[in-house]
């Protein structure tokens, strides 16, 4: 606005005005639109191209228009990674949701003054590196570790836990936990308490109180929190790698071996593209459905 | 400190011992780097895992320095006189290097670099063969000088441009490497590629667990059932489908329909009973016997035997023929600093470099003349330098990488390892 001014000084207020807000309003925007494009639009324009192209002499890539990395990638004797991805991710995000829930609830209610404290010791994991973390859990659930103490009392020598889906979906619970905490303790930590007194006052059970007051409240956090979960459960890769010995095969490891050993891009494109629709149809769904639930009791209660 | 660093560091000090004339100062260094090494003999002898080691490590470090210190003379005299390099005239001051992890001495390099007075050394990491071509296919060329692809791997590098012809006249410790690995499918003219090390994947058992024989690959796909989930594979392709295809007596390059079908009904076969597609750790599992038999190749495995716990590893390559691979140093297309570069590759063929090489990394030497540098104990080791009539049914690996029978397999097999 001032550059205006300088740039004319003879002229007051009028031009000021006549500088198009849209143009203003397009600068501002410009570095978010050009990191959407960069960042996001240009490399899904690029998948999507690769997934019609074929795989070249030394693989790689090589412009073509054909559907058959779609009929690979959809042939029912393939999509059992999908399958196990999406079970997998599921029962993960539902088990966050199970350990998040009364944590962010007793940070957020029972917290007092050691509150931010408590916040910290979640962030304290992720100062060490993630794949260091992973393999630590590689000691702790290892035949000398849990499995080892396990199968010692229930006297079985060849009980073990790693390479089973329970040690991928503890490794991928304990990864996550923190992006589905930190949501729904900003949901609980906003909330007016004065209406669980009014609920309580109205003779509300405990139980009723949290049904009808506590989880609408935080339902908001409760599902940003599912989403920043569900979604990289979903594309998981390093972890069933671990602590699954390769054993729980995912779409992630799927798309690994697509991409890196046996170099044919498009077919892992079309995958990935896949993928990113069946992230899409269930994120929508899921947002909708949790949606739906919102709306009605928010018509019941007024 | 491990027993393995520990066996280095007192056979660097031999070496060391027997090939310089022992000067006074030579002398005090070394009984302080034998003090050294029976301290660090006794430290790491309370703790647990090294009890063999040590008592075995620390005499033949003393009666090797005291032997030394009587016959030095003598001993420079059969090693041939002290080395000398070459320094090209216009060698540039930094070199940049892409290998794989800790593949190459420390003190070689440092060494080079003293000696060629290369200020700046970088030392780039790739993991596997596929992602070092995946850099060069997204247009990495010009950000390094040399580079160790597997031998299979040279041929698609030349086709693409992606390394250049070696300038030979350069390269005079050429003449050291065995004819055995010249004029092969990979490099036929030996323009573009200079061996480096070379290995073998075999069979690794721990005998305490496993008392039947496992001589062949045959044995060892009939018995994985009876071992399940206790048996480890190198999350490989090229190498998993050498066992069942040289189980049939069929080449483990094979793209032939039947031969490939006959491999994926094996691999489904044994597939539910694998513990794990594991190429980092698979050591560590078989250490801990949390596998009791392996498709592995030789590295980490080694060294398990040399420790008292895991004594009864063995390590076999199977009678019915496995695959040899061979690392190559190659010069990349627009490198940097070619002559610093080449003098590296040339440094690196020096007979007595050549052996500390072979000793650090463990895998087999393809120069000859430096086997007279290396540990007696090591050349006698037939797990790494096989002998000749086992060479003889080794087959190189070829790059079966464009063959979509053999990754549609590989897809299947993954996605159902432990899915009984």
């Amino acid at each position: 606005m001032s550059a205006s001014t300088e740039v004319a000084p003879g002229i007051r207020a009028r031009p000021r005005r006549s500088l198009p807000s849209g143009l203003l309003g397009g600068l501002l925007v410009l570095p978010a639109s050009a990191w959407y494009l960069i960042l996001l639009v240009a490399p899904l324009v690029i998948v999507v191209v690769m997934s019609f192209g074929t795989k070249s002499k030394f693989g790689g890539y090589e412009p073509a228009f054909i559907l058959d990395n779609y009929a690979q990638a959809l042939d029912p004797s393939r999509v059992s990674p999908f399958v196990t991805s999406l079970i997998m991710a599921v029962t993960g995000t539902i088990l966050c949701l199970l350990a998040a829930l009364p944590i962010a609830y007793f940070i957020a209610t029972r917290g007092g003054r050691h509150k931010s404290l408590l916040i910290l010791l979640l962030i304290v994991p992720f100062w060490t590196s993630f794949l260091i973390r992973t393999y630590a859990w590689l000691t702790i659930l290892g035949p000398d570790g849990l499995a080892g103490i396990i199968g010692g009392i229930i006297g079985d020598s060849s009980f073990r836990i790693l390479g089973t889906p329970f040690a991928v979906l503890l490794g991928v619970v304990y990864a996550y936990l923190p992006l589905m905490v930190f949501p729904i303790y900003v949901t609980m930590e906003r909330m007016d308490r004065t209406l669980i007194e009014a609920s309580k006052d109205l003779g509300a059970a405990r139980w009723a109180t949290f049904r009808q007051i506590t989880l609408p409240i935080a339902l908001p956090g409760l599902i940003t929190g599912s989403i920043l979960v569900f979604i990289p459960m979903m594309g998981e890769y390093v972890i069933p790698a671990i602590l699954g010995y390769g054993r729980v095969f995912l779409i992630g490891n799927q798309l690994v071996l697509q991409f890196l050993e046996s170099r044919n891009w498009p077919e892992g494109a079309a995958r990935a593209v896949v993928l990113i629709v069946i992230m899409l149809v269930t994120v929508i769904f899921y947002v909708w459905f949790v949606n739906r639930g919102q709306r009605t009791r928010e018509v019941s209660v007024l | 400190m491990s027993d393995q660093e520990l066996e280095r560091y007192v056979r660097q000090m031999r070496w060391q011992l027997e090939r310089a004339p022992l000067s006074r100062r030579g002398f005090m260094w070394a009984s302080a780097m034998s003090a050294t090494a029976a301290f660090l003999a006794a430290c790491s002898s309370g703790g647990g895992n090294a009890t063999a080691a040590p008592s075995s490590a620390a005499p033949s470090a003393s009666a090797s320095a005291s032997a030394a210190a009587s016959a030095s003379e003598a001993a420079v005299e059969s090693l041939g006189p002290e080395p000398s390099f070459e320094v090209p005239p216009d060698i540039e001051k930094e070199l940049f290097m892409y290998n794989w992890g800790d593949y190459v001495d420390p003190n070689n390099m440092k060494q080079f670099q003293e000696v060629f007075g290369v200020e700046k050394f970088t030392y780039d990491t790739f993991a596997n063969n596929d992602e070092m071509m995946a850099k060069f296919q997204g247009g990495a060329l010009g950000q390094w000088d040399i580079c160790c692809p597997t031998m299979n791997y040279v041929p698609a590098m030349r086709d693409q441009g992606f390394i250049q012809k070696l300038d030979l006249a350069r390269l005079p410790n050429l003449k050291y490497v065995d004819k055995t690995f010249k004029g092969q499918y990979w490099d036929p003219t030996d323009e573009y590629s200079v061996p480096k090390d070379w290995g073998t994947t075999g069979i690794s058992v721990r005998t305490k667990d496993v008392k039947e024989p496992v001589k062949s690959w045959r044995e060892f796909l009939d018995l994985v059932p009876k071992y399940s989930g206790k048996v480890v594979f190198v999350d490989s392709p090229d190498d998993v489908f050498i066992a069942p295809l040289k189980a049939n007596g069929y080449s483990l390059n094979s793209d032939v329909k039947e031969e490939l079908d006959k491999a994926r009904e094996e691999l489904l076969k044994v597939a539910p009973h694998i513990l794990a597609l594991d190429s980092d750790q698979y050591n560590t599992k078989i250490e801990t016997e949390e596998a009791v038999l392996g498709l592995t190749w030789t590295g980490g495995i080694l060294e398990l035997r040399d420790k008292p716990e895991t004594s009864d590893v063995v390590y076999t390559i199977p009678e019915d023929g496995t695959v040899f691979w061979l690392d190559t140093w190659v010069v990349l297309t627009d490198p940097p600093h070619p002559v610093a570069g080449h003098a590296f590759i040339n440094f690196i063929h020096e007979p007595h470099i050549q052996a500390i090489e072979t000793e650090t990394n463990q895998y087999a030497t393809p120069d000859s003349a430096a086997k007279q540098f290396i540990d007696p104990k090591m050349l006698a080791d037939e797990a790494l330098f096989v002998p000749e009539d086992v060479v003889a049914k080794l087959e190189p690996q070829k790059d079966n990488s464009g063959i979509t029978q053999r990754q549609d397999i590989w897809a299947e097999f993954k996605s159902k390892i432990g899915q009984g």
